[in-house]
């Protein structure tokens, strides 16, 4: 089942604000200070930034599982937190632990968010099989979670993810865990799944690495998820990630745009970048 | 995969070799003291000898065993239901909670004797007040237990599901009622216990059946043979539950490493 008509709509961010109190002294706390964000249709967004940024802030709020402070996130005309049950089947996330139900098999794991829509028995045992075989897990449906390593835990997340064919993917720092062999594979696996099913999807992560070799966009975020740069990936060429990186890394380090950014870091709109390889033909920064 | 064999806590009938030797142990000090008691100035009926339990044992009978069994289970059960369904209440309005929680203290400090005194005073049929004394002594233990589980899943787990958005039933059924499946086994296992050693004593106030009955008839005839038969029953009783329980838990719960 394919509820997708005319692909996932776009997510726009405005003026979110997201105060915490302190539970010890009920001091306020700003952990997203009026951000504003387009995030375009089947994109691939990565967002960095340290520690305590907002990231997993902005990713509950994404989620749903929070209500903005001040200002508002839209995916499509709709609010994921006051449109609750719209989005069920409709977003779907990996997070940094695989989160798997300790009780379920890989294959009863898989099957879970398909069975909170409402699929019959035979088409959520298909599905599920169906991206367990995509995932390389074919020979383990009836493992449960204790009995696989660390990588298959995070596999049997990820098709548990796609199983609903969600508009939009959310993944927090979900390969972060793993070891970089296992991590580079998942996450091209993720990235060619998420382009095939065209998802929007946005991974929040600390590793600049992953950032580069995933994203169309960067988002890097500064303390209280002040907008720092949003990089489109597509106008660097490949020769100069490796400076790419060093200004992201001076960015966060200093709480303020690199200048070797230029102008993409102005800029808040973009399209997706095509599928396949990328190519460095954009305007070079 | 990790390659390893799962390893089940099925319980073994067998008993191991010390258990057999510290019973044989007892057994032969006991007999020895039923020899040696007139001459110790111990009545001879306070320590009977083995021979004497073991006759007491051949006349027990099968209708009292069942009747207390059924009335366990048939509490258990009762208990067990009204627990859950008050824990998941109690679980889902912090209001209610606050106000069920003092009551809920209050019932598990109430001693059993004055539970017994109660139901004997207000209610007229005898197993209504066995049932009653049964319900509100588990029911409570239960309650906090299950309550106690629900509050343990991890927040990851809770906010994964979250985010798949469940409704109300299928987070309830999908992964609070299965995480908490460890400890509701936990709990029968210590209510089985805890039922075994109240219904005796709520037989023992009016009924006309079931072993507590029967050990009242034979404290009466200051028969210490039957008591201890009657004794070694429940025991067995207790086991027999506990082996069963057991059983179901190492099948329900294989999915543990």
């Amino acid at each position: 089942m394919n509820r997708r008509i005319s692909g996932p709509p776009p997510i726009i961010v405005r003026g979110l604000r997201k105060v915490f109190r302190q539970a010890t002294t009920g001091q306020p706390v700003v952990a997203i200070d009026r951000l504003d964000l387009i995030i375009a249709p089947k994109e691939v967004v990565a967002i960095v930034g340290q520690t305590g940024c907002g990231k997993s802030t902005f990713f509950d709020l994404m989620i749903g599982l929070d209500a903005p402070s001040e200002g508002s996130i839209h995916i499509g005309d709709r609010s994921p937190h006051a449109d609750f049950d719209y989005f069920r089947g409709r977003i779907a996330t990996v997070f940094q632990q695989d989160r798997l139900l300790p009780w379920r098999s890989a294959l009863d794991n898989a099957k879970l968010p398909l069975e909170l829509i409402g699929l019959s028995e035979d088409e959520q045992r298909e599905r599920a099989l169906t991206w367990l075989n995509r995932l390389g897990l074919g020979q383990f449906t009836n493992a449960y979670p204790h009995e696989l390593s660390g990588g298959m835990r995070q596999r049997v997340a990820i098709a548990r993810a796609f199983s609903v064919q969600p508009d939009i993917l959310l993944a927090d720092e979900a390969f972060g865990h793993l070891d970089e062999v296992t991590a580079a594979e998942l996450r091209e696996t993720f990235l060619a799944l998420a382009r095939e099913c065209g998802s929007t999807a946005i991974l929040i992560t600390h590793q600049l690495e992953e950032a580069i070799s995933v994203g169309d966009r960067i988002i890097v975020f500064g303390k209280s998820a002040k907008l720092l740069a949003d990089i489109h990936v597509a106008h660097w060429p490949k020769k100069k990630y490796a400076l790419l990186r060093e200004a992201i890394q001076s960015t966060l380090q200093t709480n303020r745009p690199d200048p070797r950014l230029g102008h993409a870091s102005s800029k808040t709109r973009s399209s997706p970048r095509k599928r396949g390889p990328r190519k460095n033909t954009q305007a070079q920064p | 995969m990790r390659h390893e064999e799962i390893s089940g806590s099925v319980p073994s009938l067998i008993f191991p070799r010390q258990t057999l030797v510290s019973l044989l142990v007892f057994a032969v000090c006991w007999e020895a003291l039923s020899h040696l008691a007139p001459l110790l100035g111990i009545p001879p009926f306070a320590i009977p000898s083995l021979l004497r339990i073991a006759k007491s044992i051949a006349t027990i009978t099968p209708v009292d065993i069942a009747v207390t069994l059924a009335r366990v289970i048939g509490a258990l059960i009762a208990s067990f239901v009204l627990g859950l369904a008050l824990a998941m209440a109690m679980y889902r309005s912090e209001r209610l909670e606050k106000y069920l929680h003092p009551m809920i203290r209050i019932l598990m400090a109430v001693p059993v004797v004055s539970w017994i005194l109660f139901a004997v005073l207000w209610f007229p049929g005898v197993e209504f007040r066995i049932g009653f004394v049964l319900v509100v002594v588990c029911g409570p233990v239960f309650l906090v237990d299950t309550l106690d589980a629900m509050r343990s899943v991890p927040r990851e787990l809770r906010h994964m599901m979250r985010s798949f958005r469940p409704t109300t039933w299928q987070y309830f059924f999908k992964l609070m009622l299965p995480a908490i499946v460890p400890t509701v086994f936990t709990s029968w296992k210590v209510n089985i216990s805890l039922a075994i050693r109240v219904v005796t004593i709520a037989e023992l106030v009016g009924a006309v059946t079931g072993i507590g009955h029967q050990l009242s008839v034979a404290q009466e005839l200051f028969s210490v043979a039957d008591v201890f038969a009657w004794t070694l029953v429940l025991v067995a009783l207790l086991f027999l539950l506990e082996a069963m329980v057991s059983r179901v838990e190492a099948r329900v719960l294989r999915w543990r490493a």
